[in-house]
């Protein structure tokens, strides 16, 4: 107690700070997979979440920040068996160290969740999952085939639906192993077999029903995948329960939930698609009716109109041209009647003018014979006593010639 | 038979799309008369295809035994046969 020196008196948060740098510098203690059982798992408000870990022996205290456990699975509770992965710390405010926890895996399926993600990660990264390459499955399958177990439940509802949405089709159950370490072999061989020797399938149903991570895991299997991959039928993935995913889910070309999904997903049901058809029919006969009709009433009008273009209106309207031209005619010889009335008129008036009356009302007489009615215009023409009539303006005169006396100039 | 090969080719999807559009073709009421008449006639017996098509196929529910690496036959399939799930190469 006697030999310290003041040099190597620390403070408490140098101590502290000393020790979280030891950790820290340690890589032994950075990002490592632990083994344990969750206890007093709490999730505060703030979104982080506490608990301890502990074995049969010894415990350690665990924070997962909210940044890092958004991405879990499953909700932690006590008494789960889990492998954590994170560093190891400390809590210099208190003087504790404990697990930075990063991820946590349920400890069952823990080796088989990381050859999950990574063989994801892998046949990802190959292309095997990408959307371009998944081939599309016909409307009206004829032939399909099903890999699957012949005595699961599976089969069963495969069938039962199938044939209760399209009553004739054709399937073809090929009987595989399902599980077991060499149910995903058995089953790529079936497929590369059917892709062999029945080429005109539609498309092939690989699944089988629900079960346990481990049960499943023939789904997993990277032969499987790239049975899928390989084959030129399209496959649909018919794995376990809704919320379980295989690989096989994420190469097949189509994903369904359950077998009895991949029925009613990929089988058509025959009475709709009857009558879609059905529909499609009336309607071409109601369409091409209305067409007629409409055609028909488009030549009613036309024949209207025809009738009003036609002949017969020509015609009465040459007659009511002819009419308007009588009746032009008509006015225009009345009219010449007239001018002729006129001058007819005018030269009555000049003829009276002239008339031997107009000069006999002047003074003038005219001398006839009686008999014959003869002017008398020179001596010769008479005889002492013949009769003659000497006609005035209102009357005549009869006279006997005396004497007949000659003028002498 | 030439007409027969080609109906084969065209899928049923396809024979449904024009069907539909031939509906709509002479639902609009542009067409002539004869473009009518034969739209009516071409879409009448596509609806005849789709509907062998939907009939062609015979229900058969086949097992298939696969007895060596090109070996196999087929066995009509009874869901109450209770068989053994295994079955190897």
């Amino acid at each position: 107690m006697n030999n310290y020196t003041e040099s190597k008196i620390y403070t408490v948060s140098k101590l502290n700070k000393y020790i979280k740098k030891l950790f820290e510098n340690d890589y032994n203690l950075q990002d490592v997979w632990i083994l344990g059982e969750l206890s007093n798992f709490k999730l505060h408000s703030s979104g982080h979440m506490y608990f301890v870990l502990k074995d049969k022996e010894s415990q350690i205290r665990c924070v997962m920040f909210r940044g890092n456990n958004s991405t879990l699975r499953f909700m932690p509770g006590d008494g789960m068996k889990v492998k954590v992965r994170g560093d190891v710390g400390v809590y210099e405010k208190r003087g504790e160290y404990q697990l930075y926890v990063k991820e946590i895996v349920e400890a069952g399926k823990g080796e088989l969740y990381l050859a999950f993600e990574k063989l994801k990660e892998k046949l990802k990264d190959e292309g095997l999952f990408s959307e371009e390459i998944k081939k599309k499955l016909p409307l009206i399958p004829q032939n399909i085939a099903v890999i699957t177990s012949s005595t699961g439940a599976a089969i069963r509802d495969i069938i039962t639906i199938s044939l209760r949405r399209f009553p004739n089709l054709s399937i073809l159950v090929v009987p595989s192993l399902v599980q077991g370490t060499s149910a995903a072999k058995e089953i790529a061989k079936k497929i590369d077999f059917l892709n062999c020797h029945f080429k005109g399938l539609d498309f092939i149903i690989v699944g089988r029903g629900g079960g346990s991570l481990e049960e499943l895991w023939a789904f997993n299997e990277e032969i499987l995948a790239r049975s899928i991959y390989n084959s030129k039928i399209p496959i649909v993935s018919a794995v376990g329960h809704e919320t379980d995913f295989t690989i096989s889910d994420f190469v097949a070309d189509l994903r369904v939930p359950t077998p009895s999904a991949a029925a009613e997903m990929t089988i058509p049901d025959k009475n709709n698609l009857l009558d879609n058809i059905n529909v499609s029919k009336s309607k071409i006969s109601r369409a091409i009716k209305r067409n007629i009709e409409l055609k028909t009433e488009n030549i009613n009008s036309l024949c209207a109109n025809l009738k009003y273009q036609g002949p017969e209106n020509k015609i009465n309207q040459y007659f009511q041209y002819i009419d308007e031209f009588i009746a032009r005619l008509n006015s225009r010889i009345r009219h010449q009647v007239e001018l002729y009335e006129e001058r007819v008129k005018k030269d009555a008036q000049r003829l009276d003018s002239l008339s031997p009356w107009a000069v006999i009302e002047r003074g003038y007489s005219i001398c006839r014979k009686v008999s014959g009615k003869e002017i008398v215009k020179r001596l010769e023409q008479i005889k002492v006593g013949e009769n003659i009539e000497v006609i005035i303006s209102d009357g005549k005169i009869l006279s006997k010639v005396e004497k007949k006396e000659a003028v002498s100039n | 038979m030439k007409n027969k090969k080609k109906a084969e080719d065209i899928s049923f999807e396809d024979y449904l799309r024009k069907l539909e559009k031939i509906v709509h073709r002479l639902e609009e009421g542009e067409l002539t008369l004869e473009e009518s008449v034969q739209a009516y006639e071409e879409g009448m017996s596509i609806s005849k295809i789709c509907l062998e098509k939907l009939n062609k196929t015979k229900k058969k529910i086949e097992k298939l035994v696969i007895e060596g690496e090109d070996k196999y036959s087929t066995k009509p399939f009874s869901e109450k046969e209770g068989e053994d799930a295994i079955h190897d190469f």
